[in-house]
């Protein structure tokens, strides 16, 4: 049973990835479990410097998923080359990066710094974090901001660029190309939705920020529809996301199409599920005679012409 | 090193209303948990609610490989574990946090639990005795029913304090007013230790602020990890040697915080800074 996959030049062991900001550096789990048993780690999102993120409080429990609204609180690249990767990359498992960044400028430098450090697989570009008033969003929500980002990155960096793309748009389709054809490797899809849940005693949202991004089973449906019509608008690899909390769900965004899958909220949940979700990836290979997990990307058998509506 | 595993429960108790001792199987926890640590739990396999609690841990016993939770079933994660039958499994991880530090030789430790948040005291109260140190809980809630502890802590050998807003049982009003009463004729030198609503946790930084005394407070936020990677769970904490506050996570730099260090609700300094500033 083979549960390697590659994409954008990268091998993975296997398709499982800890989500941007559900697995801090990684090393928060080191002795919790085992983290060469994760395909890869992707570190929480670091701009140059080290950022105070958003007022609490910053998560709210919502059915069948989480609201928050951390703001990006982080240690900055800098720190996280110096103090958390030579320890991180002696974990057999692939470590990328959260890239953030307030200018186009800064995005680009972030991917600098991590060009020049050894132990990087891949850069994730976040351009679709809904908890910050500057970057983020604004670029993951104009194609030609997009655009722009992934170019600027593309061109400060040998490592494999993938752009985490917003699901707050009408047609993600047009981003995905805008961001393959600025030269992006892969894509991740897709990020928090953007949510509101109000304390109706005290009439103020249960946020501290406001508005926050959604996450967890609630939102697996419009991921897993998003990363599909993704995948069916590039030719690059799309690491799917969005409420994975089982091998079934990680199943539905690869039989839609994507290389490799995300897990996020789901680690608050359970950090042990990577074993779990491993054991049952491999049953269901075995039940349905294929020896590769890759066999099963994108052979989704979706209603043809006679569709009707 | 906390573990992560699936937890049977081995003793359930109802003590009165909504309030339940529950025992979990689970070595770890049961072997290095310290007064003041706590457990990420969730009661069985089920998908609702999304998220593990946090629960102070009540007890534990090595020898038994268990420990102890009190839980008050207050919404849908307390109530699944209340609920849990005998032999029912949790997902747990632990033991987490950092515990509360003992007082220097000499001094009283003044324990101040509000409601549930007397939960860690049972533990404490234990360690103190068994270290020698005079140790005096304050217990308050609105009522005697919110005091379903207060029999099993004077059998464990704790000398108990407790306060009801209607006067039910002990001193009337909250327990604060308890605390100082006993802090003006206290003889020796008291070190302060509170867990229970924010209010209650602000109260007491407030009078060691006033009293120049040390109080170790044990702070109750929304977590999502427990272990430092959601950053949920922050709040706002001027380190030793820091300009001005960071947030800083309760999972993993608390629960337990020095309270002058705490920037309070409502307060745009620590205490520590406050009394720095006026000395200076």
């Amino acid at each position: 049973m083979n549960l390697a996959v590659e994409l954008a030049g990268i091998r993975l062991k296997n398709p499982l990835v800890a989500a941007s900001g559900t697995f801090g550096y990684g090393l928060e789990y080191e002795g919790v479990i085992e983290l060469a048993a994760l395909g890869g780690i992707v570190s929480k999102g670091l701009y140059l410097e080290p950022r105070d993120g958003a007022p609490p409080p910053r998560i709210a429990e919502t059915p069948s998923g989480l609201l928050n609204a951390i703001g990006l609180q982080g240690i900055g690249i800098h720190a996280f080359v110096k103090d958390v990767l030579p320890r991180l990359r002696t974990h057999d498992t692939a470590v990328f990066v959260n890239v953030c960044g307030d200018t186009v400028e800064e995005y680009a430098e972030v991917a600098r710094v991590c060009d020049a450090a050894e132990g990087i697989a891949g850069l994730e570009i976040n351009i679709s974090c809904p908890n910050v008033k500057q970057g983020g969003m604004a670029f993951g929500g104009d194609p030609r901001m997009t655009h722009a980002v992934v170019a600027a990155v593309r061109a400060a960096t040998r490592l494999p660029v993938i752009p985490k793309l917003s699901p707050n748009v009408a047609d993600i389709a047009l981003f995905a190309r805008a961001a393959e054809e600025a030269g992006a490797d892969a894509l991740s899809c897709i990020n928090t939705l953007l949510g509101l849940a109000i304390d109706v005693e005290a009439r103020r949202p249960k946020l501290g920020f406001g508005t926050g991004g959604l996450s967890g089973p609630a939102i697996r449906p419009v991921a897993v529809r998003m990363a599909w019509q993704a995948a069916r608008a590039v030719r690059i690899p799309v690491i799917g996301i969005g409420g994975i909390a089982s091998a079934q769900d990680a199943l539905e965004f690869l039989i839609a199409g994507c290389h490799a899958v995300q897990i996020g909220t789901a680690n608050f949940v359970d950090p042990g599920i990577y074993a779990r979700v491993l054991a049952e990836l491999g049953a269901y290979l075995e039940r349905h005679g294929k020896s590769e997990i890759r066999e099963l990307v994108g052979t989704l058998e979706y209603p043809g012409e006679a569709r009707e509506c | 090193m906390p573990a992560n595993r699936t937890s049977f429960l081995v003793g359930r108790e109802g003590i009165g209303g909504p309030y339940f001792l529950l025992t979990f199987l689970h070595p770890e926890t049961a072997r290095e948990a310290r007064p003041g640590q706590f457990v990420m739990i969730k009661a069985g396999a089920s998908a609702e609610p999304p998220l593990r609690r946090p629960f102070s841990i009540l007890g534990a016993s090595p020898e038994r490989e268990t420990f102890t939770l009190f839980v008050k079933a207050i919404g849908p994660g307390s109530n699944a574990l209340c609920a849990l039958p005998l032999g029912g499994i949790a997902q747990c991880l632990g033991p987490l946090g950092h515990p509360f530090s003992p007082p220097p030789d000499g001094t009283e430790a003044a324990l101040v639990g509000g409601g549930y948040g007397v939960a860690p005291f049972s533990f404490l109260g234990d360690e103190l005795a068994r270290r020698g140190q005079a140790a005096r809980l304050f217990y308050g809630g609105r009522t005697r029913a919110e005091l379903p502890l207060l029999g099993r802590l004077r059998d464990q050998g704790i000398e108990v304090v407790p306060a009801t807003e209607d006067g039910s049982v002990g001193a009337k009003g909250r327990v604060t007013l308890a605390l100082e009463a006993q802090l003006d004729r206290a003889t020796k030198p008291q070190r302060l230790y509170a867990c229970g609503p924010e209010a209650m946790l602000h109260a007491v930084a407030r009078i060691a602020a006033a009293r120049g005394l040390e109080a170790e407070v044990s702070l109750d936020p929304w977590m999502g990890c427990g272990v430092g990677t959601c950053l949920g769970c922050v709040v706002r904490v001027q380190g030793q040697g820091d300009a001005r506050w960071k947030y800083r996570c309760a999972c993993t730099e608390g629960p337990v915080f020095d309270a002058a260090r705490v920037v309070w609700p409502g307060e745009s300094e620590s205490h520590a800074r406050l009394l720095a500033g006026a000395r200076a």
